[in-house]
């Protein structure tokens, strides 16, 4: 193992603990990224996982290469941003697997580098339907199921440093990140009677959206390895993952109303 | 320009600022939903000031955002009505504040209760919104922190607000100065503070005037 590896393990999921045995879980933005890595580490983890990706080519190839490992998973083709198709997915995952204890909501899109005084109603509200909106039907749809759930029910949104210290090159996206903050502290307060704990994860992790940021702009890594304390970006499935698997779990029974900031020791301002 | 005024917090800010010499335009949180009536309110407001827009203090909210309500209960109508109203208009307001300050400076004052630090039960939507604009804030602040633009947050305590006070968060200490404090005495100081030059080299943040009851960090 070499010196950089330092406290990471082996480097591969530990398949015999599996804290998530006999429970669901829904990953929306599976189809790649941060969201593959939580698909992938909480069906390590023993949870069925429904992969919800807007399009099937990248969200049935995520549920067959876990299948691959010998674990449980699905694709449902889902769009965070309607209700309707939120509900098909989450109909859809309990009438597979029988019960939704994990909520996860990733989904992303509007990354688009921008000025606020010419922001567009487009690129609002792409950022404001799938971070904001898709949070509301996540958490508002899954309800039932992970009030049934009682003390095993989770809502995890997938936020970012951003969304707390502002952002001078994606503007808006900090805005529609807080949103998730309040919405997961809120939560977490009116939910606290049933048992279901609601926190956040803000992960720095390299995505296919991040590496391509990297080639139009190859400073650009330097820079974020540079700020992070462990010199290194994180990865999906081992470092982002792991804690989604963590809150999911038991373990985490009374973390409620946090946010998780996983990027290598880079934001310290909690 | 001080939005929301119709309230009694932001016609206290309103009072402090014109106290302190500033001309004060005031319009209410109707006056900037929409952004042709934002653009109208603009404009009359530079009407009558002779000039463009100094400051502008953004206290403005859909009152429905009040409501208490159990989160189940919330539908896709009053998201749109709280979320995304609330983000609009503030929006609006700082991009036709913006337009006025450009190229000599100003000064924006966004109005975000603590309860969206510590986050309240039966207040989801409201909550969201509210840290939407404070972020909103931070971000503009880092955008046109070159401009001379300065983008600041006053906290004050939720009880300025007509929301269910059962509803705030029991956990939290009682308020080390006594009490939430008067809108024109007590937090139009700050206000004026964070309009004025003194506060030049203070961008992005969030002051916290709710008489000590959230700490953090």
């Amino acid at each position: 193992m070499s010196g950089s590896e330092g406290m990471r393990g082996s480097g591969e999921p530990d398949v015999s603990a599996q804290p998530l045995a006999g429970r669901t879980a829904i990953v929306t933005g599976a189809g790649q990224g941060v969201g593959e890595g939580i698909a992938r580490a909480l069906a390590a983890g023993g949870a069925n996982v429904v992969v919800a990706a807007r399009r099937e080519e990248t969200g049935e190839p995520v549920a067959e290469a876990i299948r691959d490992r010998g674990q449980n998973a699905a694709c449902i083709v889902t769009d965070v941003t309607r209700r309707e198709s939120m509900a098909h997915c989450i109909d859809e995952t309990v009438a597979q697997f029988g019960s939704l204890e994990i909520m996860v909501h990733n989904a992303f899109r509007g990354g688009t580098p921008h000025r606020l005084e010419e922001l567009s109603q487009e690129l609002w509200e792409q950022n404001s339907r799938t971070a904001v909106w898709g949070s509301y039907y996540s958490a508002v749809l899954a309800f039932p199921h992970l009030r049934a759930a009682g003390s095993r029910g989770r809502l995890i949104l997938i936020t970012s440093p951003s969304g707390v210290e502002g952002s001078v090159n994606i503007p808006i996206y900090s805005p529609v990140k807080a949103a998730q903050r309040a919405m997961a502290k809120s939560l977490s307060r009116e939910w606290g009677e049933h048992g279901i704990t609601v926190n956040c994860i803000a992960p720095v992790a390299e995505t296919p959206a991040l590496v391509s940021a990297f080639e139009r702009n190859p400073v650009l890594k330097e820079r974020i390895e540079a700020r992070t304390s462990l010199g290194r970006i994180g990865d999906p499935e081992r470092d982002i993952g792991s804690v989604a698997r963590f809150l999911a779990s038991d373990d985490a029974g009374y973390v409620t109303g946090q946010t998780i900031v996983c990027d290598g020791g880079s934001f310290m301002g909690l | 320009m001080v939005t929301g005024a119709e309230r009694p917090l932001a016609a206290g800010l309103a009072q402090a600022l014109s106290t302190a010499g500033a001309v004060v335009v005031e319009v209410s949180s109707d006056d900037v939903h929409s952004r042709t009536s934002a653009e109208t309110a603009f404009t009359a407001a530079a009407a009558t000031l002779g000039g463009p827009v100094d400051i502008v203090v953004h206290a403005a909210i859909p009152e429905i955002a009040f409501e208490t309500i159990d989160f189940d209960q919330v539908d896709d109508a009053r998201w749109e009505a709280v979320w995304e109203a609330t983000m609009g208009a503030a929006i609006q307001v700082l991009q036709l504040g913006f337009e006025q300050m450009r190229g000599r400076g100003g000064r924006f004052v966004f109005v975000t209760p603590t309860v969206s630090m510590s986050g309240a039960a039966r207040l989801v939507p409201y909550t969201t919104a509210i840290e939407g604009i404070r972020l909103l804030a931070k971000s503009a602040a880092r955008q046109w922190g070159p401009d001379g633009i300065t983008v600041n947050c006053l906290a004050p305590a939720p009880e300025h607000f007509p929301i269910g006070v059962a509803s705030i968060d029991v956990s939290l200490a009682p308020p080390a100065l006594g009490g939430p404090g008067d809108a024109a005495l007590d937090l139009g100081p700050v206000a004026v503070f964070l309009a004025s030059d003194a506060s030049h080299a203070l961008t992005g943040a969030t002051l916290c005037a709710d008489g000590g009851v959230w700490m953090a960090p």
